[in-house]
């Protein structure tokens, strides 16, 4: 028995002393920290290649910066990251947040311990950050989305939307704006959003949902899937059924691009989405800047970086007195630059 | 004619297929008629060929008396390898990277079963760690990247929607295995030790090898899953199917399994899962508000499950009635 | 395997698995130790201070592996906790949002949980031939469900005023609250399974139902309690759960139950019944909590986390499974033997 609990005591060890290859934190420097929403996901994992990048760039050393993938898309996740990440004492976090509520308790004492809080992609409750990295702003892409739409059905028809899950916060509000700006324009009247659909960003759900579309409207001429593996998942329903209702809606290029074309043979004529290793770069500089004091967070505070649209200024974000980056307009895929984006992300 | 009759109604099959009937007619009068389609049936297969396919090796396992909850983990890790091989231009060979899949499968499913068997641990935990320790390889090699449809393509066409690979493959596994439990002595040996592990050990059966046997399959199962899943989404993603694990062992269970071992058949757990499968198919389509799907789904396994036990109760009280008169 | 059916209602352990066990804790407590030890010597930040802090998140979790013990050690299982946690906590955040006074809002969470696990108790009792397992499921799909369709489109609420949870979340010295609490239900829940006949009769009907309920003993009664029990745990580990979140989310609780029954398993606990006991439950929580403090400390992988958990698991079982082996037994024979013959 004895031997055995020494194996089982050594294995723990040695598995231990294997991950801490990690060089820790230099505690004479600021230390940053990414939390994206989970692993497992390549939009996630852009982001973070973006903010490893800029890390570099300004010459951080290795150990100075934490790139967390909590273990599934849930708070519960993000928490035990962020707490773990409290007691190493980073001076600055960029956080995807999977929840704008829930995070708040953790947060607060985040910023209790000096720790500057960040967000990008999706934001939390605006005094629990100093600024919040945004893709693009919420009207922006719903604009973009409705004119793809009113575009690829020919300006009137039914259409439906595949969202990820109904909790999900961006698409939320992408929807809502969608539909705001159909019922404020007439130029849209003739547009009818049938149904909104939840595929939970699985593949199996999203492929039962979208053959329901199918079956449930006949008159269905586009489908508008705003989430990375609906679309996905929807654009191979389509091609392999060779169906007449075309897509678009936000996905990466490189799981796109198999469906992207002009022709009856692809199902996707084109969608958008903005880059998400440069939100992760812009989260990145966003956090210097704030750990070295050239920004506050407050609106009004530019800075410059090495990226397109440098500098950058922080806007209000609408009806508050909170800051924004807004990263740029949604970028467009089609058939004519879909190759070539699809080999960056 | 009667006896065959009174045979016949006290089969849990019989009252599974008819619930399963009435609710089909159900359905197609809820969706206007569209559901009894043949794409829809086809779909139906299509989308639910991986949790068809695991429940056969799932019946076996629950026949044994035991469980296992790592299936889908296996399925990922599988399914991710043979993604990033062809990602990374190894090979796009369907034939080859079915059978990679299907040993990568195997040789997981022969580390259960060696576990289990020789080293008595339960499976319950077993196949938990192994779950664990599974999935969190397929994260670990994806790197948390997909394989998409553009690196699979080609092979992706042997799931195709209107090809018939998945059909072949969930039409050939059905026959394979009820000709196994029926006719050879593995099958008979898998019921008995189900029945009566003691009694299995003295009878002569090498209890251990047959267990083995059993993960093992299991594990074949789940790796050829892997790779269908692969091909029939054009796609390979680290979290794919997370959590379906308790569907096909739910599949089993409605189809008649018995969860102490001994008790199921081939039939059932097909019925089983084709009944999982229309509820599933059916959800989306008969008009109910998204947020409430998931509430219903539940009440309806749930409400099958028992309804399934009180009507055997009550044909075992009629034919007992039947036999004292 | 063999010990499962031999064992009667009225009978102590003999010496020999009394030993096992003893030395099973005993190695729990070392495993323990190990890996505080590993902590600070591979994270800087592994300071008492910061794995307080860090513990009432994980801390909760042990509170349902006291009751899931219960039900592991009767031989069967509950999977629905996850979901009873996240349905409590939505069903407090509703009752504080609509101004109900702090106690009748744990009350309301603590009903709540109790309801779940009584109609987890109710079904399972009133058809005793359904297995556990799939009933769970279905609980836990519906109990998610209803959490769903409350919380709506959004799939979050939070607390207003949170002023009330900081209550909860407080601390005595460096200590958080949730800590006294998991010591004080252990201590309740270790001494009702130790020293109490409805401890006893817990083992004898997870040694085998049948002959449990041939002696007289009310066994769906019993089983009724225990699933109640671990509904109203839940609920209890939910309202520490709400001190950390402000609110309820849709996900909240996911997995819990496979994070608990591996505590349970690690502690020594059985899941075929009839063994184990909950002390090496508790200090199994306490490893595995300290342990995912320090890996998260290392920023390792969070996915490796899950893989070392894994592996921890199938070898603590695999320990104790191989030294119960024919060929382990053998061996051990054969080695006496040896020493007899070298004596002689």
């Amino acid at each position: 028995m004895k031997k055995l609990l020494c194996i089982a005591l050594s294995i723990l060890m040695i598995i231990g002393m294997l991950s801490a290859c990690a060089p820790g934190i230099d505690k004479s420097q600021a230390s940053y920290a990414l939390v994206t929403k989970s692993a497992g996901n390549p939009y996630n994992e852009k982001e973070a290649e973006g903010f490893e990048k800029v890390m570099k760039a300004m010459g951080v050393p290795a150990g100075n910066y934490i790139i967390k993938h909590p273990e599934a898309a849930t708070v519960d996740a993000q928490i035990n990251v962020i707490n773990s990440l409290i007691s190493q004492g980073v001076s600055c976090i960029a956080i995807a947040a999977n929840d704008a509520n829930a995070l708040s308790s953790v947060l607060k004492e985040a910023k209790a311990a000096g720790i500057k809080i960040v967000t990008l992609d999706s934001d939390v409750a605006v005094e629990d950050r100093l600024t919040f990295c945004n893709q693009a702003g919420v009207t922006q892409v719903a604009q973009a989305l409705v004119d793809a739409v009113y575009d690829i059905a020919g300006g009137e028809g039914e259409y439906a939307i595949l969202s990820a899950t109904s909790q999900a916060t961006n698409q939320n509000a992408w929807i809502d704006a969608m539909k705001a700006i159909t019922a404020s324009d007439s130029k849209y009247s003739k547009l009818t959003l049938v149904e909104v659909a939840y595929g939970d960003d699985e593949n199996q759900k999203s492929t039962d949902q979208t053959q329901a579309l199918l079956a449930k409207y006949p008159n269905l001429k586009v489908i508008c899937a705003p989430t990375t593996v609906g679309i996905a998942a929807a654009a191979k329903v389509l091609q392999d059924k060779g169906s007449s209702v075309k897509l678009t809606g936000l996905g990466l290029p490189s799981e796109m691009a198999e469906f992207i074309g002009d022709d009856a043979a692809h199902s996707c004529p084109y969608m958008f989405l903005w880059n998400p290793i440069d939100l992760g770069s812009l989260a990145a500089y966003a956090s210097i800047a704030l750990a070295e004091g050239k920004i506050t967070g407050k609106v009004g505070d530019t800075f410059t970086c090495d990226m397109e649209n440098s500098p950058y200024t922080l806007t209000a974000v609408e009806g508050t007195t909170a800051s924004e980056i807004i990263l740029g307009a949604p970028f467009r895929f089609d058939s004519s630059n879909i190759a070539e984006w699809a080999k960056v992300y | 004619m009667k006896s065959f009759l009174r045979k016949l109604t006290g089969k849990h099959e019989v009252s599974l297929a008819i619930i399963m009937i009435l609710m089909f007619v159900i359905i197609d009068i809820l969706c206007g008629g569209t559901f009894h389609s043949f794409t829809n049936i086809k779909d139906i297969f299509r989308n639910n060929a991986l949790t068809l396919l695991m429940s056969l090796g799932m019946l076996l396992v629950l026949l044994t008396g035991g469980i296992d909850i790592s299936i889908t983990g296996v399925l990922a890790f599988s399914g991710m390898t043979i993604g990033l091989m062809m990602k990374n231009g190894v090979t796009h060979n369907v034939f080859l990277l079915f059978l990679i899949a299907t040993a990568i499968g195997t040789v997981c499913g022969l580390i259960n079963g060696l576990i289990i068997a020789k080293g008595k641990v339960s499976p319950i935990i077993c196949t938990l760690g192994a779950m664990y320790i599974w999935r969190g390889m397929a994260y670990i090699i994806s790197g948390n990247a997909w394989a998409s449809a553009q690196d699979v393509s080609g092979y992706s066409d042997f799931g195709k929607d209107g090809k018939i690979g998945p059909y072949i493959i969930l039409g050939v596994a059905f026959i394979l295995f009820i000709v196994m439990m029926k006719w050879s002595s593995f099958g008979r040996k898998v019921y008995a030790i189900g029945s009566n592990r003691e009694a299995a050990r003295i009878s002569g059966i090498n209890v251990d090898r047959v267990q083995i046997a059993v993960y093992t399959i299991m594990g074949a199962l789940a790796g050829l899953a892997g790779a269908l899943s692969v091909s029939i989404y054009a796609s390979a993603q680290p979290n794919m199917q997370t959590g379906k694990e308790m569907d096909v062992i739910a599949a089993c269970v409605i189809g008649g399994v018995s969860m102490s071992g001994g008790r199921g058949t081939v039939l059932g757990t097909l019925l089983g899962g084709i009944f999982y499968a229309i509820v599933y198919k059916a959800l989306p389509l008969v008009g109910l508000d998204s947020i409430w799907q998931n509430l219903i789904k539940g009440i309806i396994i749930l409400a099958v499950v028992v309804i399934n036990v009180v009507t055997q109760r009550a044909m075992k009280r009629q034919n007992l009635a039947r036999r004292e008169i | 395997m063999a010990g499962k059916s031999g064992r009667t209602i009225s009978a102590t352990p003999d010496r020999s698995v009394l030993k096992r066990i003893l030395s099973w804790e005993g190695a729990l407590v070392v495993i323990f130790i190990g890996v505080l030890i590993m902590g600070r010597v591979l994270s800087p930040s592994y300071t008492l201070n910061n794995v307080l802090r860090e513990m009432p998140k994980y801390l909760s979790e042990i509170l349902i592996a006291l009751p899931m013990g219960f039900i592991l050690i009767m031989g069967e299982i509950d999977i629905s906790v996850g979901s009873i946690v996240c349905l409590s906590t939505a069903t407090a955040t509703f009752a504080g949002n609509a101004g109900l006074p702090f106690p009748v809002v744990i009350l309301v969470c603590l009903l709540t949980g109790l309801a779940c696990g009584a109609l987890n108790g109710f079904i399972l009792t009133r058809w005793p031939e359904l297995p556990p397992m799939i009933v769970t499921l279905g609980t836990q799909i519906i109990f998610r469900g209803i959490a769903e369709v409350a919380l709506g489109s959004g799939g979050s609420a939070s607390y207003a005023n949170n002023a009330d949870l900081e209550i909860l979340g407080k601390k005595i010295g460096p200590f958080p609250i949730a800590f006294f609490v998991v010591l004080i239900a252990a201590a309740i829940f270790i001494v009702v399974l130790s020293k109490t006949t409805f401890g006893r009769k817990l083992y004898a009907i997870g040694s085998n139902r049948t002959a449990a309920a041939y002696a007289g003993i009310k066994v769906n009664k019993i089983r009724f309690i225990v699933y109640s029990l671990a509904g109203l745990m839940s609920a209890l580990c939910a309202l520490f759960i709400l001190t950390t979140t402000f609110g309820a989310n849709t996900t909240t609780g996911q997995n819990y139950e496979m994070d608990v029954i591996a505590m349970c398993v690690f502690g020594g606990i059985a899941t075929t019944g009839g063994k184990g006991n909950l002390f090496g439950a508790l200090i199994a929580g306490f490893s595995i909590v300290c342990l995912r403090i320090a890996l998260g400390q290392i920023n390792i992988n969070t996915q490796l986390i899950l893989v070392i958990i894994g592996l921890l698991l199938i070898i603590s079982v695999l320990i104790s499974g191989i030294t119960q082996s024919d060929w382990f037994r053998k061996k051990q024979l054969a080695a006496k033997q040896k020493k007899a013959e070298a004596a002689k």
